[in-house]
């Protein structure tokens, strides 16, 4: 992935990524896998009590309007934002340099913005079996009533922490930290081959 | 041996024909054939031996609870065994073997043990192992040898010990409601909770979904019973919200409406699915449970009912009815109640001969003795069976006159042959979850039967397992459960009527037929009604103790058949009646469950890896990976040919003779970020980091609340608000959470926050005499000359266009610096610094050198900061701020933790020049033959390149006042005993000269 640096970023995924159809996939794939690589993934932290303005600072640079509560969240087309935690947030956005303006936007008297946008990879789980296959991993109700679009939970696969949101009606977006990504990668090609699955 | 197959019926298909193999020998089946109705029809009678005195067994029941027929399963030469052969599906190509016999099942020589009887009888194990405290062998281990001999002839199934390259999988699942149990009762359940808008999962022990539904033979709504269960299975399908689940046996019920279950996907597969996996067991978590598990039927304890040919009646009406096997051609029924009547009527309706009908009841009712009356059978009402003749297979009983009072049969005997005897002792409703939930059940009179109590969880029961033995019952049970989890939603619906045998589930209150010979309660343990008398004699009162003492119930079956004959005969021996006896508990698993389903993905890949940005360029360099935690290492850059100490002792020496780099992505780094984040720190570390400027780093030291030293490293002042910590590799998860802890629990009202950035960060730690010189070469955008990046002074810049932050310290002892770059980026800064160094010899190091290079400078890592060390040990006193208070400051001081004889940081050096080992105890006086007088042991061991010697660092009594002393080091377990010289912890460059340069 070409940067704004002009240096090549080397996923982590690299050498295990093979893009085609893996498992049984005879009858055609029922997930896709994929790894999206936004050019910015940002924490923000707000202080007890600054979490609505921390909200809005966000909203004002990226246009995301994030609803109330543990766990909302929102997606627009390339970017997104969920609370991954209380007073704490997620943004992703396609384009680099978003944690200079979430830093102009929220003073220190707000809350904290930190960068992780080489600290974290997405992997992105698609199609009619994504919950099916989610479900092999996580204690985690996927069903879109219960977890509905724009929605995210922290939560962890054994060893690995894993902030996952919904980002379509049958899509998520898993958030792992980098030195743990080929690893749940690899689980989650395994775990996906019983449906036959594509890499893309 | 003759067919036992009937013309026509059963629910099989019998155009086609499946192979298989059982002891060696081929058989056939058809699909829907059970490997006991498949042997059954082949005229097999003997299917096993049993458990203590290796008698012949056939099969006593058609499912879950068979405790006779268990059999080894092969898949190439992967065991499985105790598998009840009621429970295989036949496939092509089945191999399965029979148990528990040697050489082979009809002649086993174990069978002798049938001859000791008397002395193999309840507590056996805890007579035998006690050892003999008289004789000869008084005090030997005579015992313990003969035990291996006895383990081998008691027993089950040998386990495998070839590789399982099958899948097993986890799943999680969700509802509102999971139904238990798929027969009328549970069908009706779930279709009431999904016509109300409810997820519903419905699991079936069985592969084919409908339960009794499947063998009843009744009418429902005027059609057969099966396929007024197959259209209610159709109906199921419609919905989108229900989950069918055949296959799938709920084994365990836990807290919170927790329920796991077993599904077994490929076994009845004669080949597995590409990338399927063989079971899944899944974790259902339910908003309510509706039990509709059923009931089992119970043998009756009589003298020989244990031979082969031997059947619980409603298995001998399910094999009729479901798989067109008949259980022989002419046989007795024996009962103490009116449902073996109509499975008598279903082996008639399938082409057997019912001769005779024993009932214990002095009478029975008119509609009973109509049955006998078509069945052509002769009805002995009051008498009892109390011998049973045969070998392999029954030949014949012998009937007596039964006295109510006494439980004891007397009078003229008489013996009529028979090639098979369906007994009935009535039914007891499969409770298992319910007790496991926690319900303590109760005893029902009438049905003599323990009942399921009021609902201590989220669960609703129906049908059978309630007692309501009727199937016209067990629909409205169902439809009302279903309507009671949905909230009163769902339709009522007027039930279908019902045609159906008539009877009376109501037993006689006989259990037992005292009589001479072996009366078995639990088959599958060898357990016999004398057994459980014996106990009663010597002392064991409590069900509990007799469950543990007789072994009664605790076989693989878990005494689904034995439970309430066995409580029976102990409350009679006890003079109390059963429910003042009480029950035992049920525990999970409700059946026997496969490990690998329970490892499921970690089979074979116990922990995930976890990869430093720098991993591939590693591996293709020839590096030997060490795991260090999940973290994978460069452990050596090993030449052809090199030993590890010849790899790290080059790469030593290329460092301190001209410059060495290592990977550091490792190192927890834990980004402090808020307006009190230097407050904060200062309450961290027992140093002072809120006098650090912007653009330095500093050395900290963290204790535990205890006072004991807790983990160190630097940490680095990014900004006036902004730190960026880093941690030892080990403890990046420990501190994090005492960070998180104390700014959530303790000091809620400072505005930090801590963020793991560890992986945010790749990291390369550069470092030897021409290290700067390296820097100077490849870093743009900044100098860094001693003036511009002084010692634990942090500069930015870029290396081939990347932008990097590089901080000068030093765990090598070399003039270092670390350089932090973004992880991404992290293998093209490697390979520019590699570039860079070329001219200089520049070489990567592992882990070794790593410790190498820091026990000659003296720097501790976790193998001294061990949970036991205080700072001062360390000679870290130093860093202890009296001028303001840390965490562990106030316990610190305590009398233990500043003793002078506690064990503290010393170096040492072996004077044998043989290599060290870490553990290794240091002694003053050194017996080899009898090891003791430890002052300390050793922590950390090297060659050491720059001294020529073998070092150690290690912790020592008196510490520092034994420099220059001699002792030994005494490694009893290694075989290393040697002298040494304790010294100083600083072997190398105390002054530190090299590293400032």
């Amino acid at each position: 992935m070409a940067s704004r640096i002009g240096v090549e970023r080397l996923s982590p995924l690299e050498p295990v990524y093979r893009s085609g159809s893996h498992g049984r996939f005879e009858d055609g794939v029922e997930v896709a896998l994929s790894e999206i690589r936004p050019g910015s993934i940002v924490q923000v932290t707000a202080w007890p009590g600054e979490e609505q303005s921390a909200a809005a600072a966000i909203r004002a640079v990226t246009g995301l309007n994030m609803p109330d509560g543990p766990g909302g969240g929102v997606v627009a087309s390339d970017q997104h934002a969920f609370g991954i935690a209380p007073g704490k947030f997620i943004v992703t956005v396609e384009s680099e340099g978003l944690v200079a303006a979430l830093v102009n936007a929220i003073p220190p008297a707000m809350g904290a913005v930190t960068d992780l946008s080489h600290g974290r990879t997405i992997i992105r789980i698609e199609g009619p079996k994504a919950e099916w296959v989610l479900a092999k991993f996580f204690a985690i109700d996927f069903a879109l009533p219960a977890f509905p679009l724009g929605a995210g939970r922290s939560t962890s696969h054994h060893d690995i922490f894993a902030q996952i949101q919904r980002t379509g009606a049958d899509r998520f977006d898993i958030c792992v930290f980098r030195s743990f990504a080929r690893s749940f990668w690899k689980a989650l090609c395994h775990a996906s081959a019983e449906v036959g699955y594509e890499v893309q | 041996m003759t067919s036992r197959r009937t013309e026509t019926g059963g629910r099989i298909d019998r155009f086609r024909t499946i192979r298989f193999t059982f002891d060696g020998a081929s058989y056939t089946g058809h699909p829907g054939d059970t490997l006991a109705s498949a042997l059954l029809a082949s005229g097999v009678s003997l299917f096993g031996r049993s458990f203590k005195y290796h008698r012949p067994r056939g099969v006593l029941t058609a499912g879950v609870d068979e405790p006779n027929a268990l059999v080894t399963v092969l898949r190439g030469d992967v065991r499985e065994p105790n598998v009840p052969a009621t429970m295989v599906e036949i496939h092509d190509g089945l191999v399965a073997e029979s148990q528990n016999r040697f050489p082979s099942l009809s002649w086993d020589i174990g069978a002798l043990n049938q001859l000791a009887g008397k002395l193999i009888s309840a507590g056996f194990y805890y007579k035998t192992f006690m050892g003999p405290v008289i004789g000869p062998l008084q005090g030997t281990r005579f015992w313990m040898f003969c035990e291996h001999f006895i383990r081998r002839a008691a027993g089950l199934g040998r386990a495998g010990k070839a590789p399982d390259t099958a899948r097993y999988e986890n799943m999680n699942a969700f509802c509102d409601v999971l139904v238990v149990g798929s027969g009328p009762a549970g069908l009706m359940a779930a279709r009431t909770a999904a016509e109300a808008g409810k997820r519903v999962i419905l699991a079936e022990l069985d592969p084919v979904l409908g339960g009794s539904a499947n063998w009843s033979g009744e009418t429902i709504g005027e059609v057969p019973a099966a396929d007024w269960a197959a259209e209610a299975i159709r109906d199921l399908q419609e919905f989108d919200s229900v989950r069918l689940l055949p296959r799938t046996t709920v084994w365990g019920y836990y807290d919170g409406n927790s329920l796991v279950a077993l599904e077994r996907v490929g076994d009845h597969k004669e080949r597995f699915a590409t990338d399927e996996p063989r079971h899944r067991q899944w974790t259902i978590r339910a908003g309510s449970v509706v039990l509709a598990t059923g009931a089992l039927e119970r043998p009756l304890v009589f003298p020989g009912n244990d031979r082969p040919g031997v059947m619980l009646a409603s298995a001998a009406k399910r094999y009729a009815n479901e798989f067109g096997v008949l259980p022989g051609d002419k046989v007795a029924v024996f009962t103490n109640n009116d449902t073996a009547y109509g499975a008598a009527l279903a082996l008639k309706n399938a082409g057997a001969r019912t001769v005779l009908i024993v009932d214990v009841r002095a009478d029975v009712s008119a509609d009973m003795r109509a049955i006998a009356n078509e069945l052509e059978a002769e009805l002995l009402t009051g008498h009892a069976v109390v011998a049973t003749e045969g070998g392999k297979a029954l030949s014949g009983v012998t009937v007596q006159p039964f006295q109510a009072a006494t439980g004891t049969a007397s009078g003229e005997a008489r013996n009529i042959h028979a090639d098979g005897l369906l007994v009935s002792g009535g039914w007891s409703p499969a409770i298992h979850l319910a007790s496991q939930a926690g319900a303590r059940p109760e005893w029902d009179d009438g049905l003599q039967a323990f009942l399921p109590p009021q609902p201590t969880r989220k669960w609703t029961g129906a049908g059978a397992f309630n007692g309501a033995f009727s199937t016209a019952e067990s629909i409205a049970q169902g439809v009302a459960a279903g309507m009671a989890v949905s909230g009163g939603g769902g339709q009522r619906f007027e039930p279908p009527a019902v045609v159906t045998v008539a009877g009376d589930p109501k037993p006689a209150p006989v259990l037992e037929i005292r009589a001479d010979g072996k009366s078995f309660v639990d088959f599958q343990h060898d357990v016999t009604a004398d057994d459980v008398r014996l106990a009663h004699r010597e002392g064991f009162v409590s069900v509990e103790h007799l469950k543990r003492y007789t072994t009664l119930g605790m076989a693989t079956d878990q005494g689904k058949t034995s439970n309430v004959p066995g409580l029976a005969i102990m409350a009679a021996a006890l003079g109390k009646s059963i429910p003042e006896v009480g029950t035992t508990r049920f525990r999970p698993p409700f059946a026997g469950v496969s490990l690998g389903s329970l490892a499921a993905e970690r089979f074979g890949d116990l922990r995930p890896e976890r990869l430093t940005p720098m991993h591939d360029w590693h591996v293709e360099h020839g590096a030997t990976m060490y795991s260090a935690g999940l973290w994978h290492r460069p452990q050596i850059y090993g030449d052809p040919g090199e030993t590890i100490e010849q790899a790290y002792v080059r790469e030593t020496r290329a460092t301190r003779g001209s410059a060495g780099i290592v990977d550091v992505s490792t190192l927890g780094k834990i980004a402090v970020q808020g307006p009190d984040a230097a407050e904060f720190l200062d309450r961290v570390y027992t140093n002072m980091f809120s006098t650090l400027p912007v653009g330095k780093a500093r050395y900290g030291l963290m204790l535990r609340e205890d006072g004991i030293a807790f983990d160190d490293g630097t940490t680095w002042r990014l900004g006036e608000r902004d730190f960026l910590m880093t941690t030892t590799t080990a403890n990046a998860g420990k501190v994090m959470q005492h960070l998180e802890y104390f700014l959530d629990v303790i000091w809620p009202d400072l505005k930090v926050a801590v963020t793991s950035v560890t992986d945010q960060w790749a990291g390369a730690a550069i470092g030897g005499p021409n290290a700067r010189k390296i820097l100077q070469s490849v870093v743009t955008g900044t100098p860094v000359d001693d003036t511009a990046l002084p010692f634990m002074g942090i500069v930015h810049g870029e290396i081939d266009g990347v932008p990097v932050m590089i901080c000068r310290l030093s765990f090598s002892g070399e003039m270092a610096f670390e350089v932090y770059c973004g992880a991404d980026w992290g293998t093209h800064v490697w390979e520019a610094l590699m570039q860079a160094g070329k001219p200089y010899g520049l070489v990567p190091y592992g882990l070794e050198a790593l410790g190498t290079m820091r026990i000659e400078k003296g720097h501790v890592t976790g193998a001294e900061i061990d949970g036991r060390t205080t700072a001062r040990d360390l000679h870290l006193g130093w860093m202890l701020s009296k001028k303001k208070p840390f965490i562990g400051s106030a316990m610190m001081d305590r009398e233990g933790l500043i003793a002078s004889d506690r064990l503290q940081l010393v170096g040492i050096v072996a004077l044998d020049n043989r290599p060290l080992s870490g553990g290794a105890h240091i002694v003053e006086e050194l017996h080899e033959g009898n090891p003791h007088g430890s002052i300390g042991y050793l922590t950390a061991c090297c060659y050491s390149p720059s001294l020529g010697k073998y070092i150690a660092l290690a912790l020592l009594e008196g510490g520092k006042a034994r420099h220059g002393k001699r002792a030994f080091v005494s490694d009893p377990l290694r075989k290393r005993f040697g002298p040494v010289e304790i010294v100083s912890h600083h072997f190398f460059d105390p002054e530190g000269t090299r590293m400032h340069g």
